[in-house]
């Protein structure tokens, strides 16, 4: 009877221990949430080669160094959210539908869908009123941004893309999609083959 | 050995030591891993549930001294504000979800089958499941902790903070699909309680002489399962909401912000009672335990525990004053909050009368006992105080708060915790915890927990908010706070000692007789610890402290089979023996039900999708969990 008991008890025991070296390896692999960037980090964001006419490139190293957070980061992702309310893109993208600007949620990319396209539209602005953000905000918040705008237009919602807001809704959530084929996106704004082409 | 006419075998056609062999050979689980896995006794799984529950003790406590460490002084780096708010979640969360509650039943589920005298718990598989459900739903949480992704919204995930728009990332799915699991896991062991407890009892214990533990694990029961439902909609509406975007609580769009906290409230003020009625109920057989004597005015207390139960439910808003409420609702909570204090002053009385007639005897469990009487009571002072809303306005959302649930939930609830595991520690491991240690345990616990959380009150008078992860130099707060993280170490050395203490006298602890207190319930009336199959006999009792009245010999019913797992049905009310019935055998299905169910759970988290494809698996075990097996336990 005692045999037995302690039987279980080791394998009990090593199941724990299995479980809590596990956990903490992830743990240890896992980046944590930045809140703030170190300054060198963060302006080394800036140094992204684009191809000559403006689209597609590589980003820089240091954004490889921080594991890629942009894209695929919650709290990035939901920070981009918010810069995106803030600094009054809807006026001009709507809630990505598009107006005086493209939509984004047609997944139709006049530069291509790469993050350093994005983030090069955001702050070097684009020709046709697309104004740069350069001067207005961080270039860690331009990432953060590129982000989430990429997100919307995502052809497989990303798992770790925001939820809706606490406001009217107007379309599916950012992590329910592909919202084309969820709602009827009505009119949406120009296409290359519509408008002016860049 | 005779067999009756049908063939079967019963235990009038035994002796003594056939029949003990025979019930062993019955009730037994298979050795090693398999049947640990399988097993369905309920003294095992409870015992099991009691060391797990500790152990998230322990992991929370842990927590809490990083939390002293950083606040220690001013302007502290060891924990930044994002791992701060983690950490004070996971605290709470794991104070309250994976050991408070928890712990509490898993004692009903060791000593309630015992103590009305029956074999297993009833529904034994749905007690596996819930264990193993329990387990999964703490892992979740610690791991994701790990990984970064602990909860970071408090422990009462209010939204919008908890919401789609503000909880970014799976931090707050996590905490809301813990709540699942340790809701389902809660809610499955109240019904075990409710039916043993209703319908297992030994013939003659009518419900006038029910202990009075068990009378306050039916009714924390039936509090679990009247409160939990509502957690339950509440999380499951937040997950919604994040998930596939519904608008439960999303004012724009006709949800209600309030909604959140009037249904975690509606479930959060009854859940202190869940914890604290068991507690009640420890020290109640304490009481009558050390000072030789029934506890006074049974029934007074046992309408207390029942007034306690019903008003717990009138209270919720309570926690709601600075929402901006109509001037009735909260004159009406002012009111309701104070009166609940009637009933619990009602008990304190009877115990003290107990006390006063008796003769108290000071051992280790019943100095846990005064321990709980004195902070409990200060902590109910502070609870008066804070029911009426100008001074809860005053000092919502400080330490002066922290400091007050401190009282109640350590004083109220793991004082007398800690009473009951050195009182029922012969009967869960058959060997006696130190005395000596036990005093040195009592004396660092109660000094240094009064040291740590009085000053707390001061701190939250001066205006210092609770969760913040750091303060400025010039607020006159770091004088008391230094005082305040070097007494938590006191107490955090008196709960070192004790696990010492547990785990030391569990493997070389002095063995114990089958009573070493002399005490008059049913529990001692089996060896330390029980066999697999309880009683030999089952006893029939006809008094309220059967092990008192009839020291000698207590008479036993007879003409149980012994083949099958087999204990006797008795009515509701006066427990006259009804019938024969089957207690079901070992079973690897929970444990594959409760992998399928945890599966599906965590995976709806990241995708809706899991409910339906995730119900697959689910379905598959729960049909091999009854399907009929043709063993014994099978026919009724
Ligand atoms: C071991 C001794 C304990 C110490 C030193 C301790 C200390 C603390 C501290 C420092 C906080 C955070 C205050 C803040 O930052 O706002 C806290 C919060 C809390 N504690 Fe404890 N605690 C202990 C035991 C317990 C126990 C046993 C329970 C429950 C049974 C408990 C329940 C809570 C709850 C519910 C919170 C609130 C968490 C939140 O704000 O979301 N604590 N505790
Ligand atoms: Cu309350």
């Amino acid at each position: 009877m005692k045999r037995e008991i302690s039987h279980s008890n080791v394998a009990f025991a090593a199941a724990a221990i299995a479980i809590g070296i596990t956990s903490a390896a992830l743990g240890w692999l896992r980046e944590p949430r930045e809140l703030r960037l170190d300054p060198p980090v963060a302006s080394g964001l800036d140094g992204l080669r684009l191809m000559p006419n403006g689209i597609s490139g590589t980003p820089p190293e240091s954004y490889f160094a921080l594991g890629k957070p942009y894209e695929t980061d919650a709290y990035n992702l939901s920070q981009g959210k918010r810069l995106y309310a803030w600094f009054g893109c809807p006026a001009c993208h709507g809630d990505g539908r598009g107006g005086a600007g493209p939509s984004f949620l047609d997944g139709w990319w006049l530069y291509g869908p790469e993050i350093v396209s994005i983030v090069a539209s955001i702050r070097d602005g684009r020709p046709h009123g697309m104004p740069p953000f350069r001067d207005r905000m961080t270039i860690e918040q331009i990432w953060q941004l590129a982000g989430y705008v990429q997100t919307i237009g995502a052809y497989t919602p990303k798992v770790a893309a925001p939820g809706r807001d606490d406001d009217k809704q107007t379309r599916p959530a950012e992590n329910r999609g592909p919202a084309k084929i969820l709602f009827d996106q009505g009119p949406v704004g120009v296409h290359p083959d519509q408008g002016p082409s860049p | 050995m005779t067999r009756s006419k049908d063939g079967e075998l019963r235990d009038t056609a035994l002796s003594d030591r056939e029949l003990k062999r025979a019930l062993a050979v019955t009730w037994s689980a298979p050795p090693g891993l398999w049947g640990a896995l399988s097993t369905v006794d309920h003294k095992v799984i409870g015992r099991r549930y009691v060391a797990t529950a500790f152990v998230f003790l322990a992991l929370g406590g842990v927590l809490s001294m990083l939390m002293r460490l950083q606040l220690a002084q001013p302007e502290a780096r060891f924990i930044g504000p994002d791992r701060y708010n983690q950490i004070f979640t996971m605290h709470g969360s794991n104070m309250m979800f994976l050991f408070a509650v928890p712990v509490m039943q898993a004692m009903a589920i060791y000593f309630v089958p015992l103590m009305v005298g029956t074999r297993n718990i009833a529904f034994p598989r749905l007690n596996a499941f819930s264990y193993w459900i329990y387990l999964a739903g703490g892992l979740l949480l610690w791991i994701a902790f790990v990984v970064d992704t602990g909860p970071d919204v408090g422990w009462f995930a209010y939204v919008p903070l908890s919401g789609p728009q503000y909880g970014a990332g799976k931090r707050a799915d996590v905490w809301a699909q813990m709540i699942t699991f340790t809701e389902v896991s809660a809610l499955a062991i109240a019904v075990e309680i409710v039916v043993t407890v209703f319908k297992q009892r030994a013939p003659g214990m009518s419900l006038d002489r029910l202990p009075l533990f068990v009378w306050s694990m039916v009714v924390t029961s039936f509090l679990v399962i009247m409160a939990m439902p509502a957690i339950m909609i509440a999380s499951t509406s937040l997950i919604l909401d994040r998930l596939v975007g519904t608008h439960f609580f999303n004012p724009a769009e006709g949800g209600d912000a309030l909604l959140w906290q009037h249904l975690f409230w509606f479930f959060g003020h009854p859940e202190v009672y869940i914890i604290f009625l068991p507690a009640v109920g420890m020290v109640s057989t304490i009481v009558a335990t050390f000072t030789g004597r029934p506890v006074f005015g049974y029934l007074a207390t046992v309408m207390a525990l029942i007034a306690t139960g019903i008003l717990a439910f009138g209270l919720w808003v309570h926690h709601m004053f600075v929402a901006g409420l109509p001037r009735l609702g909260e004159s009406f909570f002012t009111a309701s909050s104070m009166a609940i204090a009637v009933p619990a002053g009602l008990q304190i009385f009877c115990w003290l009368a107990t006390i006063w007639a008796g003769r108290p005897v000071f051992k280790t469990p019943f100095l846990f006992v005064i321990g709980f009487m004195v902070i409990f009571v200060i902590g109910g002072l502070t609870g008066v105080m804070v029911a009426s809303v100008p001074f809860d306005t005053q000092v919502h959302d400080t330490y002066f708060v922290v400091a007050h649930f401190h009282y109640v939930l350590v004083g109220g609830a793991v004082f007398p915790l800690l009473g009951a595991i050195y009182y029922w520690f012969p009967k869960l491991t058959g060997r006696t915890m130190s005395e000596p240690f036990g005093r040195w345990v009592f004396g660092l616990i109660f000094v240094g927990f009064n040291l740590t959380f009085f000053p707390m009150h001061i701190l939250g008078l001066q205006g210092m908010p609770r969760r913040i992860y750091t303060y400025q130099p010039e607020m006159p707060w770091s004088g008391l706070n230094m005082f305040i993280s070097l007494s938590a170490i006191i107490l955090a050395a008196g709960f070192l000692l004790f696990f010492i203490d547990a785990i030391r006298s569990a493997r070389s602890g002095a063995v114990a007789t089958a009573n070493p207190w002399g005490a008059s319930t049913l529990e001692w009336a089996t060896a330390s610890p029980p066999p697999p199959y309880n009683f030999a006999r089952l006893p029939v009792v006809d008094s309220r402290e059967p092990l008192w009245t009839e020291p000698a010999e207590l008479r036993v019913a007879a003409g149980l089979g012994v083949d099958r797992r087999e204990l006797l049905i008795t009515s509701v009310a006066e427990a006259v023996p009804e019938a024969r019935e089957s207690s079901v055998g070992n079973s690897i299905w929970p444990l594959l039900a409760a992998l399928a169910t945890t599966v599906a759970l965590v995976w709806s988290i990241f995708s809706p999708w899991a409910v339906v494809w995730g119900s697959i698996p689910v379905a598959v075990s729960l049909i091999g969990w009854f399907w009929p097996k043709g063993v014994p336990e099978d026919e009724s």
